[in-house]
């Protein structure tokens, strides 16, 4: 039976998730067991190491867990509004104008909000702008693209005229947001986006029928019961929200939001909008990337963007280069 | 085969002239202001008595070798996007494609950065290393309007190329990382710039132009044919297919050779072709004959834009374009006024 | 044996040693604990550290310089080892990240028992490592001319080997007497003002005057001016346009370079007609220089490497 298809692949994911996590907090400079591992997770190890997996290592595998998670489903919804499986929000310009904004807290130009309350807000910004400049067409169009290129364009410049301005310390501290990075991430931030994502998810779930059905022309959808205008207005608002808290916890680890819906829609059953999925693949690809980027040149470290980008460009270019058979529409 | 780029062989149209001469008026002003203004020291007036043979040494030294040979890039490089853009939007028949947002600029950067990295320091081997990474970021462009569906909508293609971009730029960023010292030569380079240039890359670059050139004189004509549709175009005894590639090599040499000059600029490719189509309607041959002013001025006057606001010293190119043909995209979209082709 | 009392003069000499012994006893471990003034408040530190890792390379400097074997240190801006100049002398120690981005499992697993942290250590940073060993955060302002002496000061003072420290400073001022004496006696007082430069070609970086290598440049008695170029807390300004390098039109010309090969950053930077026309190119007075060395680190190591830079530079011209 179909939906038992989908729960399969949803576990299975899940699984894939557990065993990345584990061997994520297991896996750093200094050498822990996986049996020590696990005896820290339930508060049994010696300091040294409940240091090292709980408050080191276990902070920034939640960050990237949730941050791939949220990315992922930010993804997925942008890919079913706008029917195009290349649509991401850093399309529209959400990544540059969230990092634009966070580097700006950070270097100290501008408002003194927390860098992820700015990213929000530079998310936010770029969406309204975008929005306005869309005309009757709204997200469909091909002004909304366009604008948000454009607002992406803008913001990039920004950020580099900002960094080359400031100090250099200043400038050292926002480098992590311009290439995606679990390195500097708050505590807060984390918070925030756990908070952000549990709600965005029951949000979307409740939503699931409506979404489902915007694969379809929008008079099938309408004929099939959808209020389009109100479904696009709350997918694209959590889409920007999602993004926003996750680029103020990681910086724009844009790829993901492409990668995971992609893998997501391979496994499950067409027809359906995966968001479970994406976001459980979107939290393992995070966590893998970062472990990657933690190992293969130890002690440097690879920024987990850096490596979603060189790992993710032969899958793209293969996604661009063959007509796939599940290409939405 | 220069008949099909005359502007009397097209359907007589006396709005033609006009825009024309005007740009060209505009693009002098520009060169003019180019030679007189900069960062320093030497005012204009300084610069118009060393053009008189009249003025100090200093001045006549900043004039014909500071500010000239970077006046001639930058026409150069303005010539060269403007004219790639004008021809990828009529060949692709879509609005936004523009050499930067596809991926082109982005592929001629990571090549050069590339070789940078491995030590490369020659002007021909620089200006080689650009033309292929250019080609390439064509190659997968054009492979991209092939996917189903992809060819059809111009938004699916910009997508394509935004992601292609934002790949390239991230691999580069790993590039930088991997060795720090090349880092800062890369660094400078990635945003685009035609100070300090010597003319010698120029001279580089100019084989490629050239051939860029007449390549693009063969295909003016049977482009404009293909803009009604490729069986009109197959019916009026032209090949599609060969036309389509010719242009693809021709945009990638005139990118290539941009790049190489002045780094990768974006959205210049874009607003040129767009002021040259607001008067030159949908003829291609007329367009391509307007950006050849329009596209130099727009680069020379971003250029000089760069040398005054941030004296002493200079906000780099790159930075400068974007600022101002962001801005202009958006003002188009406002508009509402999106030209077909 | 017939049980005797000691006689009082025996009794006296024998508390008077208890208490002497006492009094030093305390007094020694009082020595040994000291409290550092750092820019996170006053830290203590218990007897002389034996596994010290450094985060900054003013502090890697000064610890190999007053003889205190660190373990673990970061790796130089700009390159992937530590600077070279002090690589022989730093030996096999291990790399705990970069400047900017600590590998803080790296410390861990060299345990330390000291950490010496850059300035401006963010506060998120200093708490997770103060966990593993006590943290020195120099509160030192940066930029000044006797920054890296009040920083090897503090340093010293937090590896308990201050008396090491004062000799070596001795020595690296003695030796500042000396260069300053060859530049007094070669070069003409109209000829001593300098300029520090990294080149890019589309114009040069003018490093900050209160840089640590500009510093040293003016001990020894060259003038070092940057013109207001360079804004606060910056070690150098934007690329000047190239038309404005009359600000950098100095004597002499310390072309600083990104790697070793200073050859070939003359030859680029000579390519430049702007560059050809400087005063110092002419008369031959730019003089390469290991960027690593003069526009990175900071210590008293660093002050003699470069002084030996200076002395060959000015024993070079022709008089």
């Amino acid at each position: 039976m179909p939906d038992k298809r989908n729960a399969l692949v949803n576990t299975a994911l899940l699984g894939l998730l557990v065993l990345a996590t584990i061997i994520s907090l297991a896996t750093g400079t200094v050498q822990v067991s996986l049996f020590d591992t696990l005896r820290a997770l339930a508060g049994n190890a010696d300091p040294i190491t409940d240091f090292v997996i709980n408050e080191l290592r276990l902070s920034r595998v939640i960050a990237g867990l949730l941050s791939g998670a949220a990315l992922a489903m930010a993804g997925c919804l942008m890919q079913t509004l706008a029917r195009n499986r290349l649509a991401t929000p850093g399309i529209i310009g959400i990544d540059n104008a969230a990092t634009a904004f966070a580097v700006a807290s950070v270097v100290g130009v501008g408002l003194s909000l927390a860098p992820s309350a700015m990213a929000l807000a530079g998310a936010a910004a770029a969406t309204a702008i975008a929005f306005g400049l869309a005309g009757a067409n709204g997200t469909r169009g091909y002004r909304f693209i366009v604008a948000g290129i454009g607002i992406g364009a803008i913001a990039g410049a920004v950020t580099q005229v900002m960094l080359s301005r400031v100090a250099i310390d200043a400038a050292n501290a926002a480098y992590p947001w311009t290439v995606g990075s679990l390195n500097a991430r708050s505590g807060q931030s984390v918070l925030v986006l756990g908070m952000g994502l549990a709600a965005g998810y029951l949000v979307l779930m409740s939503l699931s029928r409506a979404l489902n059905t915007l694969q379809f022309t929008d008079a099938v959808a309408i004929a099939l019961g959808t209020r389009l205008k109100a479904t696009r207005i709350i997918g694209l608002g959590l889409s920007v929200m999602l993004t926003g808290l996750a680029v103020s916890v990681c910086g724009p680890v844009g790829l993901i939001a492409l990668l995971a819906p992609e893998l997501a829609r391979a496994l499950c059953r067409p027809g359906k909008v995966p968001l479970t999925a994406a976001a459980l693949a979107g939290a393992s690809f995070m966590l893998i990337a970062d472990l990657l980027g933690r190992t293969l040149f130890a002690p440097l470290e690879i920024p987990v963007g850096i490596i979603t980008a060189i790992v993710g460009s032969p899958y793209l270019l293969w996604i661009l280069l063959r007509p796939s058979p599940r290409s939405l529409t | 085969m220069l008949n099909a780029l005359s502007p009397t062989s097209v359907v007589a149209s006396r709005a033609f002239f006009p825009p024309l001469l005007a740009a060209g008026f505009l693009l002098l002003l520009v060169v003019l202001a180019s030679l007189l203004y900069g960062a320093g020291p030497v005012s204009a007036s300084d610069a118009i008595a060393a053009l008189m043979a009249n003025g100090t040494e200093e001045a006549w030294f900043v004039v014909t070798e500071l500010r000239l040979p970077r006046t001639i890039i930058a026409l150069v490089t303005g010539l060269a996007l403007g004219l790639a853009g004008a021809l990828l939007q009529s060949m692709t028949r879509n609005p936004l494609a523009e050499p930067g947002l596809l991926g082109v600029s982005a592929g001629s950067g990571f090549a050069v950065a590339l070789a940078i990295l491995l030590g490369a320091t020659t002007a021909t081997l620089t200006t080689l290393v650009a033309q292929l990474g250019a080609l390439a970021g064509c190659a997968l462009v054009i492979a991209a309007t092939r996917v189903q569906g992809l060819g059809n909508d111009p938004v699916r293609l910009v997508l394509a190329g935004a992601t292609l971009t934002g790949l390239l730029l991230a691999l580069t960023s790993m590039l930088m990382l991997i060795d720090q010292r090349a880092a800062d030569e890369i660094r400078f380079w990635i945003t685009g710039s035609v100070a300090g240039k010597p003319l010698s890359i120029l001279w580089a670059t100019l084989p490629s132009i050239t051939l860029a050139l007449v390549l693009m004189a063969t295909v003016a004509r049977p482009l404009a044919a293909m803009a009604l549709g490729e069986k009109a175009a197959v019916g009026l005894g032209h090949h599609p297919g060969r036309i389509r590639f010719l242009i693809t090599l021709t945009v990638a040499l005139l990118v290539g050779s941009a790049t190489a000059l002045a780094g990768p600029l974006i959205f210049v490719g874009l607003v040129v072709p767009f002021i040259a189509r607001a008067f030159s309607g949908p003829d291609i041959r007329k367009t391509l004959w307007l950006c050849v002013p329009v596209g130099p001025a727009v680069v020379l006057g971003a250029d000089v834009v760069s040398r005054l606001i941030a004296a002493p010293a200079e906000m780099p190119l790159g930075v400068v374009t974007a600022l101002i043909g962001a801005p202009v995209l958006l003002a188009i979209v406002r508009a509402g006024r999106m030209p077909s082709l | 044996m017939t049980c005797r009392t000691h006689p009082p003069k025996q009794t006296l000499l024998r508390s008077i040693a208890v208490l002497a012994l006492s009094a030093m006893g305390v007094g020694a471990s009082l020595a040994d604990t000291r409290s550092v003034e750092t820019a996170y408040g006053p830290v203590t530190v218990n007897g002389q550290p034996e596994r010290v890792v450094t985060l900054y390379e003013g502090a890697l400097d000064t610890t190999l310089a007053v003889d205190a074997n660190p373990v673990g240190a970061v790796i130089t801006r700009g390159g992937s080892d530590v600077a070279d100049y002090i690589k022989s002398r730093a030996g096999d120690i291990a790399i705990v990240g970069a400047p900017a981005e600590t590998n803080i499992e790296a410390v861990i697993s060299v345990r330390p028992d000291l950490i010496l942290a850059a300035p401006r250590t963010n506060e998120q940073q200093y708490q997770l490592l103060s966990r593993i060993a006590p943290v020195i955060v120099s509160d030192v302002p940066m930029f000044q001319s006797d920054s890296w002496e009040r920083e090897t000061r503090l340093f010293a003072k937090a590896l308990g080997r201050e008396e090491a420290a004062e000799q070596v400073i001795a020595q690296v001022e003695s030796r500042i007497a000396e260069v300053a004496a060859l530049v007094e006696a070669r070069i003409p007082e109209a000829q001593r003002d300098a300029t520090l430069v990294r080149w890019m070609p589309q114009g040069p970086l003018v490093m900050a005057e209160g840089l640590f290598s500009a510093s040293i440049l003016q001990a020894v008695g060259f003038r070092i001016d940057d013109n207001d170029l360079v804004k606060e807390g910056r070690p150098h300004s934007e690329p000047l346009s190239l038309e404005n390098l009359s600000s950098m039109d100095q004597s002499w010309v310390f072309l600083a370079t990104l790697n070793a090969d200073g050859d070939k950053a003359l030859e680029a930077a000579r390519q430049s007609p702007a560059f050809a026309r400087l005063d110092a190119v002419e008369h031959d007075r730019v003089i390469t220089v290991s960027g690593q060395l003069w526009t990175s680190a900071t210590g008293p190591l660093a002050v003699l490497a470069i002084l030996d830079d200076i002395e060959a530079a000015v024993t070079a011209i022709q008089p």
